[in-house]
């Protein structure tokens, strides 16, 4: 009655041959040693939704790109100025339709061959022929002329006085053509649908940027390598690890800790709480924002006329509601347009009237209210959690009798809803790539092709477009300056009195890292400019 | 009854159980409502008849169902479980890569609770209905009715923050140096490696998971070693042990405890399947790369390759463990093998 | 299941103490949770889904359990809160039961092959782990309370099916049974007046036991984010906002305390109930 030998035998022989193989392994394998070398971690909710240039678009990606894909011109430390980047220097035509840029020489890939005039065309074409979330930065484009290997002139359709800003974005990274196409990327409009290229571009790069991808593992981290053979400054930290690390709270805590040297998305109100001597908290304005957006096309057919979408934007208490997203830390937004942006200023400050609201929803026959679905993505952005930020509208729109049904989903069902059929209130993010207006104009404006148009179903509904808006933006891109802004300034005021968007709050951007962590800033393109770190010595 | 009959018969079961489990995972995704292309596809491209057609005809949306079902069957019995909608990489792929976490896991966890379970129910059956007994009891019962994803956060803010004695959420310290991978199991690696800063680095985070973890299995395990122990206990041959005069603790646990773990072996088996299921709540609280928190983030994304994949697997994981537990039971109990 | 080792017949020493008063114990808890789901409304001291004072305070007399990331009252919260938990597993071991018993005593009563085809249903289903399967059948319809309690009915029903079939199979060999078919009973009356009183036993205190678990996998789905939607007070989803905010304990710890209060509760009637109805199986 004892258990047979043979069992036992077994387990110990299979036991031994794991070891052997591991240890076989072990010898085979060379040593991993990194050097001394310390990497630098970064605490961060990835909501990475791809790493192929011509695919993504979400805020990791931006910091990504930036760090990776090199741009042709790029964004001075400002914010606002233009200054060379692969291209030493560019020519604008006096009415803005011709772009000819000059490339450096001295500009290489990460493996070593130059950038040249090719790479830049194949990589604009490809962003807009896979049309991609970001696929519109160039539809103006009418044609990219490479007369010779280190020149490139971009003729647009249509005068664009900001098209400098969308080479900047940094989406419009300069891909190796050579390598990328090795893997099965196309760039044509005939061969778009055969890329497929995006597993590759998942695991490895193609850029001429300060750093490589060295690996990256879906929920888990982004790995980047410095890339050796950058043309420019080198980066002066060997490797960067962005950590997923969903939360506020939790990104605060392990900064804490010193498991990691920064956290980007610690809340105004969290960073209060921090009390560690060796970590730093700086609050700075930024130009990111959260808005509402009503969509009277979306699936039920919402009763979301002009007057109730003004209710609904005098219901909500938006002090308030700063206060209790983010402690205070942040600013009102009036319109889908940050403050200080071209066009943005001098409007008035969103009103909070329940009073207003009421007469509102009683002139349009809803004295009694009504019940509608917010589907909306059940994410941290910007340190804020989106789900008491809808909690907190949803008790906010309970006092005019509007009752929301709050469905909290991941970000990617909730880029499903929208795209589909819609939802009738959502809530969601938007951080320029970009310092220009039109951008924003693109994304919220109620004019055909803009992807709040689409989202919010308004070509279902009568009476949504507003063609104003894209005579006003078609003549600003024409403009000088002075003129211009006043311009966006006249469609600013015809965003607010659409309602469709309605901005709830500019949440000021946390800096929260370790004090050995120097060159923290908050940058437009590259939210955080991975290249301008070091460690103090 | 014969028991090798009935394990064979258990055997030829096994591939239409197996089919029976990639056609549930298949209806499943049938049944939902969600529209995947607009979850491959960008606004632009899904206006553009032509990037739709391409993309159905790589994921195979244009065939009727019952082709995409024989299509996938055949897939999935050569290996191939498609390509997550959210991860964008090989289904299989990305199960493999965070299959030796989960394992690691659930067999710390396993050690933890059985350990503790044994040596609970011998504590127990010694000290049957007595006060001691019902105290093993009462422990039991908590290890089950806890909810881990409750008690994995109560763990991790005593333990982690407010006493700062284990690491936080997480697999290895991200500082740390990343091991190459041998079996994927860190503490195995790290040993293999000869590299104790990341063994230590390894272990100390694997503590909080597992005990939370095993501590489920701890009830279950123990009350079986209970009972069997009071049966052996009640036999003809303990008795005579006793008589022939040998000591407490040599009965306890060399006459006793050896048989009475027989019917235990059958609770270990059924105890890692509930491992397993424990473990998706558990590597979510702890952002343990494994197979559990997969399964919740494709679950939440509606990424359908990638939840079929997971349910899948587990089905498999839950009809090979039960299979072999009922085959380690024929093999080691010697009244089943005398028969 | 494989075959279990033999109890030797013995007298248990069991003393009221132990042996009762948990019983009582848990009868007494779940008495409480059942009164605070039907009247919590009417006396707890906010309102559990908005704002009544200032965000994430720690426990106080004002708050007896603090308030969470939206100044919401946890006390009244988890107060509220068992009028989702324990409406749900009732419906959930109710219908899961009734389907599992229709299905297997059909499958034991009229056997082969449609005897075969409910039993292969069942082996397949719970060929799944549980949580796995409830997780992707609510993904599946998409969140919510009422997708989480079909999902748990398709992962409880087989269970039922099972300890039916068996239960049929052996009642149908007894005596009293075989005596009834030679006599000419018709089917229905036979299976409804012969057979089925006689299966009771195991599927009541199966019942109870599970009574826990739904409990238990309903929370889950809630914490994941697949059961009740904001801001239903539903326990799981409170210990999920307290995971958010793990800093701040007290969020999740009232609510952690009731899912196990009335785990805990269930499990001891669940052993009361067995040792009444089944002595065979007593075991401790």
């Amino acid at each position: 009655m004892t258990i047979p030998k043979n069992v036992s035998g077994l387990v110990a022989s299979a036991r031994v041959a794991i070891l052997a193989a591991g240890v076989a392994a072990g010898l085979g394998a060379t040593a991993s040693a990194q050097g001394d070398e310390q990497p630098l971690i970064i605490a961060r909710n990835l909501a990475v939704n791809s790493l192929d240039p011509a695919r993504t678009s979400c805020d990791t990606c931006n910091i990504y790109m930036a760090a990776v894909y090199d741009t042709v011109v790029r964004l001075g430390q400002d914010n606002k100025t233009v200054e060379p980047g692969l291209a030493e220097r560019w020519e604008v035509n006096g009415d803005s339709t011709v772009f000819t840029f000059h490339l450096n020489a001295k500009a290489v890939f990460a493996d070593g061959s130059p950038v040249e005039a090719k790479d830049v065309k194949w990589s604009w074409e490809r962003l807009t022929n896979l049309q991609g979330g970001m696929s519109w930065l160039f539809e103006q484009v009418k044609s990219i002329e490479t007369p010779d290997s280190h020149t490139v002139v971009v003729t647009l359709s249509q005068p664009d006085s900001e098209f400098l800003g969308k080479v900047i974005a940094p989406y419009s990274g300069v891909v190796n053509s050579k390598v990328a196409s090795q893997h099965g990327a196309k760039t044509s409009k005939e061969e778009a649908a055969t890329d497929t290229a995006e597993p590759w571009f998942l695991a490895n790069s193609a850029g001429s940027g300060p750093y490589v991808l060295a690996a990256y593992a879906p929920d888990s981290e982004l790995r980047l390598k410095r890339n050796d053979h950058y043309w420019n400054k080198q980066a002066d930290i060997g490797e960067v690890v962005i950590r997923q690390v969903k939360d506020s709270v939790a990104q605060a805590q392990s900064l804490m800790s010193g498991a990691v040297d920064i956290a980007t998305e610690v809340s105004p109100d969290t960073a209060k709480t921090i009390s560690a001597p060796d970590v730093t908290v700086q609050t700075v304005p930024s130009y990111q924002f959260l808005y509402l957006a009503l969509s009277p096309g979306a699936k039920g057919n919402p009763p979301l006329s002009v007057p109730v979408r003004q209710a609904i934007g005098y219901a909500i208490d938006y002090k308030k509601l700063i206060d209790f997203t983010i402690g205070g830390a942040g600013q009102l937004v009036p319109v889908a347009i940050p403050n200080g942006f071209p066009g943005a200023d001098g409007l008035p400050a969103p009103e909070y009237n329940v009073k207003k609201a009421k007469e509102l929803l009683a002139s349009a026959g809803l004295k009694d209210g009504f019940t509608m679905e917010a589907v909306f993505p059940n994410e941290n952005y910007y340190g804020v959690d989106m789900s008491t930020l809808m909690q907190f509208v949803q008790q906010e729109l309970a006092k005019v009798s509007i009752q929301l049904q709050l469905k909290p989903v991941t970000f990617p069902v909730w880029l499903q809803t929208v795209k589909g059929e819609g939802t009738p209130l959502t809530a969601s993010f938007y951080g320029p790539d970009y310092f220009g207006t039109d951008q924003y104009v693109r994304t919220f404006a109620m004019m055909p092709g803009t992807r709040w148009y689409t989202r919010s179903g308004a070509e279902r509904v009568q009476g949504m477009a507003n063609p104003k808006e894209k005579e006003l933006l078609d003549k600003a891109l024409a403009s000088p300056v002075d003129q211009r802004d006043k311009l966006y300034h006249e469609i600013a005021q015809l965003m607010i009195k659409d309602r469709v968007i309605i901005p709830l709050v500019g949440p000021n951007t946390v800096l929260a890292y370790n004090n050995k962590v120097e060159g923290m800033r908050y940058s437009v393109v590259a939210l955080l400019p991975l290249q301008e770190l070091r460690f103090k010595k | 009854m014969n028991a090798y009959r009935y394990v064979l018969r258990r055997l030829a079961g096994l591939p239409f159980l197996l089919l029976g489990v990639v056609t549930v995972a298949f209806l499943l995704s049938q049944l939902s409502p969600a529209e995947p292309l607009a979850s491959i596809l960008s606004e632009r491209q899904l206006s553009n008849p032509e990037a739709v057609a391409a993309a159905k005809a790589r994921w195979g949306l244009d065939r009727s169902p019952v082709e995409q079902y024989l299509y996938y069957v055949k897939n999935v019995f050569e290996g191939d479980l498609g390509i997550s909608f959210r991860t964008k990489q090989p289904v299989i792929e990305d199960l493999a890569a965070r299959l030796p976490a989960t394992m690691e896991l659930v067999l710390a966890a396993l050690f933890l609770g059985v350990g503790s379970g044994i040596v609970l129910g011998v504590v127990a059956a010694r000290f049957r209905d007595t006060v001691v007994d019902q105290l093993v009891r009462l422990i039991a019962l908590f290890g089950s009715s806890l909810p881990v994803f409750w008690s994995g956060l109560a763990a991790l803010s005593i333990f982690s923050v407010q006493l700062g004695l284990l690491p936080g959420p997480g697999r290895m310290n991200p500082r740390a140096a990343a091991l190459d991978p041998i079996t994927g199991f860190n503490t195995i690696d790290a040993i293999l490696r000869g590299n104790m800063a990341s063994f230590s680095d390894a272990v100390t985070h694997l503590i909080l998971p597992a005990a939370v973890l095993g501590w489920a299995t701890t009830g279950v395990i123990s009350r079986l070693v209970r009972a069997s122990m009071l049966d052996v206990l009640g036999q003809d041959y303990i008795l005579m042990a006793k008589a022939k005069g040998s000591s407490g603790l040599r009965i306890l646990f060399h006459h006793a405890l050896r048989n009475a773990l027989l019917p235990a072996i059958t609770v270990i088996g059924y105890s890692f399947a509930y491992l397993l299921t424990g473990a998706v709540l558990t590597e979510t609280i702890f952002s343990w790369p494994g197979v559990g928190s997969y399964a919740v983030e494709s679950a939440r994304a509606l990424d359908y390759p990638a939840i079929m994949g997971v349910t899948m697997l587990g089905g498999a994981v839950f009809v090979l463990t039960n299979l072999a537990t009922d085959l380690a039971y024929v093999l080691v109990d010697p009244r089943i093998k005398l028969q | 299941m494989s075959a279990s080792a033999p109890l030797i017949a013995r007298r248990p020493r069991t003393k009221w103490f132990w042996s009762v008063l948990p019983g009582y114990f848990g009868f007494t808890i779940i008495s409480f949770w059942i009164v605070a789901a039907l009247t919590a409304r009417f006396w707890i001291p906010y309102s559990p889904f908005d704002t009544v004072g200032s965000r994430l305070t720690p426990p106080s007399f004002d708050h007896l359990f603090g308030t969470d990331a939206l100044g919401r009252d946890v006390f009244s919260r988890t107060m509220a809160g068992a009028l989702y938990s324990i409406p749900i597993a009732f419906v959930v071991v109710t219908i899961g039961a009734f389907i599992g018993c229709v299905l297997g005593a059909f499958a034991g009563f009229v056997g082969g092959w449609r005897s075969a085809v409910v039993m292969r249903l069942v082996d397949i289903t719970l060929s799944f782990p549980p949580m796995l399967l409830a997780m992707a059948v609510a993904a599946s319809f998409g969140p919510g309370l009422t997708t989480a309690a079909a999902a748990m009915i398709i992962v409880w029903w087989p269970l039922y099916a099972r300890l039916m079939q068996a239960q049929v199979l052996s009642v149908i060999r007894m005596e009293h049974v075989e005596a009834a078919i030679a006599s000419g009973v018709r089917p229905g009356r036979l299976l409804l007046r012969h057979i089925l009183p006689l299966c009771w036993t195991p599927i009541l205190v199966n019942a109870t036991m599970d009574f826990g678990q739904v409990v238990l996998l309903a929370a889950s789905l809630s914490f994941i984010g697949l059961g009740a939607a904001p801001p239903a007070p539903e326990w799981g989803a409170m210990v999920s906002d307290g995971a958010v905010n793990y800093y701040f304990w007290w969020i999740a710890a009232a609510p952690g305390v009731a899912i196990l209060s009335v785990v805990l509760a269930l499990n001891f009637i669940g052993d009361r109930v067995r040792d009444i109805l089944d002595p065979r199986k007593h075991q401790s």
